[in-house]
């Protein structure tokens, strides 16, 4: 019975020392962390929304029932609306893939930004690609976007990657889903409610 | 001849001679089929079934040299995975595909494990898997027949996502007798059908095995197509099927031993290849679903095991 | 035993990946790339000279009974740290390596060292041990990671190496290419150790 005790009071001993030197290390970089994440968000977004000044996270309870949608954002310059960015994380092939939407306030996009995602190095990987995210700039949203495999015909198609169906595929997803959330909820909102300006 | 006859897992212990007549009843099965290719898709299908052949020949000989093996080329079983995996590859494809292919069938697949008889999967299918995978756009840029080889979809890609046939797929009797795209030897049902019957009247392969994928198919697909009978058939004669289930679900030594192990294997192959099919990312799930079944060959024989020592008659 | 010899064997005699093959989840999974391969492979070797420096230290302050949660919760704690550190100051591979890099806990690498090394030897010797078997590992790690970019990419720490109309095979970069790759890599090890033996 004491030889229990005594191995628990050792191994409290251990893993109290564990806690504090843990304790001490997320102090010092959970700051870092967060102070980076915030300025890498308000990088993508001076990228996305280019002539606002100011940023104002929209409410969650707006998308809280739709599907990849995981924050969205007005763009105010002087206190008007000039644009909004959307992220969303759709599954690609091999996990959620982080994309940032950007709109101007008339619904056209102004461009995207692949944020993290674990699809594969060298296939699906190439969602990064210039080629293929410069699809997704000055596009108008009247129609939700279709992934096709040879080259585009008609004004609301992405040409897929070859070889990279499903990436593809997760990121016209992705931005579709900000592209009806945009168009359904925010600019009906806006539209309806002229007070907020 | 001797080095041949020591005890391998599989009972099919077979002198060099025997290997060799079997093989070379496989290749006289894929003429037809190897000659339609000819015939469809020119000179393109010469060179790659050429390079194919030549590279699987080659590689054995290398490797066994390298290795100081008996050379076994003589045997023709390098000539049939090279001649198997050149029907299995699109007339677009550039020269390098067939050779990598091939070398990595032979050298890779079938004698790092030991060489024939010792191969757990299909070294023609495994390659053609590696290939799709490593070069995707190059391995599915399929082209029509003919001189004027235009880029084109199988059969397969116009109904994926359909239980019925869109009207601009193109027509079932077109794909029985091979004139649409696909990879060079798959695509006519016909001559692979006579293959087949050949090395079924040969005594070769059992009837039943391709009869078992095949219907598994034909079912699975007839119920979703909701009695169909069109939608059906132009599952059963598209991609893959037909070469697969006659020539590569027969394998002898990636398959199992009895014959009742053998059947559960084409029921299995017939399933997963229909749910690929059906539900699937691929239009396609022939090459996926023999892999996977090669793989689970020696617990289908676990759970196959005649009772009785040496009692091989109850499963006859 | 010399330390500059306990170096030698955590590289090359006793290397943990292609000698012991301990490890392999990592080795397999994220090797697609060289860098993530050496990201993979320091963020480990500082995990484990960390644990074998403080399992030694502690080795006879730890009863025997309770040495396995014990080392356990050391090799958790540099876990856990390295994750913080690499969050905060190096986010790309952070993401890169995900989950991969909590995952180092269970790693038997780490714990093999402590229990067949650290928790016997001095502090010294161990520090020493974990700088050879942390750089043996970190070695093999990237020497398979450079092979499947290579071949899977067409670069090495993304820069290009192989001429314009090269194709690269995707399958490198796929869990069967970690397989393919670590094999012949594993191969060439073994024949290029018995021709030295032959040789001797």
């Amino acid at each position: 019975m004491r030889e229990v005790i005594k191995l628990g009071l050792i191994l409290l001993l251990i893993t109290s020392v564990a806690a504090v030197v843990l304790g001490i290390t997320n102090d010092a970089t959970s700051v870092i962390i967060e102070q980076r994440e915030q300025e890498e968000k308000a990088q993508a977004l001076k990228v996305l929304i280019p002539n606002a000044d100011e940023f104002i996270q929209i409410e969650e309870t707006l998308f809280a029932d739709r599907q990849d949608i995981v924050e969205a954002y007005e763009g105010l310059k002087d206190g008007v609306v000039v644009g909004y960015a959307v992220k969303v994380n759709p599954s690609g092939y091999g996990g959620d893939v982080n994309i940032i939407v950007g709109f101007t306030n008339e619904g056209i996009t102004t461009g995207i930004i692949i944020g993290t995602h674990t699809e594969t190095p060298g296939l699906g990987s190439k969602i990064e690609d210039e080629v293929f995210v410069n699809q997704f700039t000055d596009r108008m949203t009247d129609n939700a976007l279709v992934s096709v495999k040879r080259s585009v015909e008609q004004d609301n198609e992405v040409q897929a990657i070859s070889g990279a169906t499903v990436s593809s595929d997760a990121v016209i997803n992705g931005v579709n889903a900000a592209i009806s959330f945009l168009r359904e909820v925010i600019m009906n909102h806006s539209s309806g409610c002229s007070c907020c300006g | 001849m001797f080095e041949k006859l020591t005890v391998s897992s599989t009972p099919h212990i077979l002198s060099k001679n025997t290997t060799s007549k079997i093989m070379t009843h496989v290749v006289i099965a894929l003429l037809p089929a190897t000659l339609g290719a000819l015939y469809f898709f020119r000179l393109e299908a010469a060179v790659i079934i050429f390079l194919s052949i030549a590279t699987a020949v080659l590689s054995e000989w290398g490797i066994q040299k390298i290795r100081k093996q008996p050379i076994t080329i003589n045997d023709m079983s390098a000539v049939v995975t090279g001649l198997l995996l050149g029907l299995n590859l699109s007339a677009s494809v550039p020269w390098w595909i067939p050779v990598i292919g091939s070398a990595f069938a032979v050298i890779v697949v079938k004698q790092i494990f030991g060489g024939i008889g010792q191969n757990f999967m299909n070294p023609a299918l495994a390659a053609r898997i590696m290939l799709t995978i490593s070069w995707t756009g190059r391995m599915t840029n399929w082209i029509s027949p003919g001189a004027d080889a235009v880029s084109t979809a199988t059969p397969l890609s116009y109904v994926k996502g359909f239980n019925v046939i869109p009207e601009n797929a193109p027509r079932i009797f077109d794909m029985f007798i091979g004139n649409i795209g696909g990879s060079l030897g798959e695509t006519s049902a016909l001559l692979l059908i006579i293959g087949g019957l050949y090395l079924v009247f040969k005594g070769i392969i059992s009837y039943k095995v391709p009869l078992a994928f095949i219907g598994t198919v034909a079912a699975i697909t007839l119920i979703y197509g909701g009695f169909d009978f069109s939608f059906m058939s132009y599952h059963v004669f598209s991609g893959g099927l037909m070469i697969g289930a006659i020539f590569m679900a027969t394998d002898y030594s990636s398959t199992p031993i009895t014959m009742k192990g053998r059947i559960i294997f084409a029921l299995g192959c017939g399933i997963i290849t229909s749910f690929i099919r059906l539900y699937g990312a691929f239009p396609e799930g022939v090459g996926f679903s023999i892999l996977l079944m090669n793989m689970s060959a020696p617990l289908i024989e676990k759970y196959t095991r005649p009772r009785v020592f040496g009692g091989g008659k109850q499963n006859a | 035993m010399k330390l500059k010899e306990l170096v030698y064997k955590g590289i090359v005699t006793e290397n943990p990946v292609f000698i012991q093959l301990l490890g392999m989840c990592p080795v397999l999974a994220v090797t697609n790339t060289a860098e993530n391969a050496l990201g993979m492979g320091a963020a480990t070797a500082a995990v484990l000279i960390g644990s074998n420096f403080v399992i030694s230290l502690l080795r006879k302050f730890i009863p025997s009974k309770i040495r396995i949660p014990a080392f356990v919760v050391v090799i958790a704690t540099f876990v856990t740290i390295v994750g913080m550190v690499m969050k905060a100051y190096l986010p790309a591979l952070d993401a890169a390596l995900g989950l991969f890099i909590p995952l180092i806990v269970v790693n038997c690498l780490i714990l093999a060292r402590a229990e067949a090394f650290a928790s016997k030897n001095s502090v010294l010797k161990s520090v020493v041990d974990g700088v050879g078997m942390g750089l043996g590992f970190t070695i093999a790690l990237v020497v398979l990671g450079a092979v499947r970019e290579l071949l899977g990419a067409g670069t090495i720490f993304g820069a290009t190496m192989t001429w314009s109309s090269f194709e690269p095979a995707g399958v490198m970069g796929l869990p069967p290419g970690a397989f393919l790759a670590l094999g012949m890599l594993l191969a060439l090890y073994n024949k290029i150790a018995s021709m030295k033996l032959k040789k001797q």
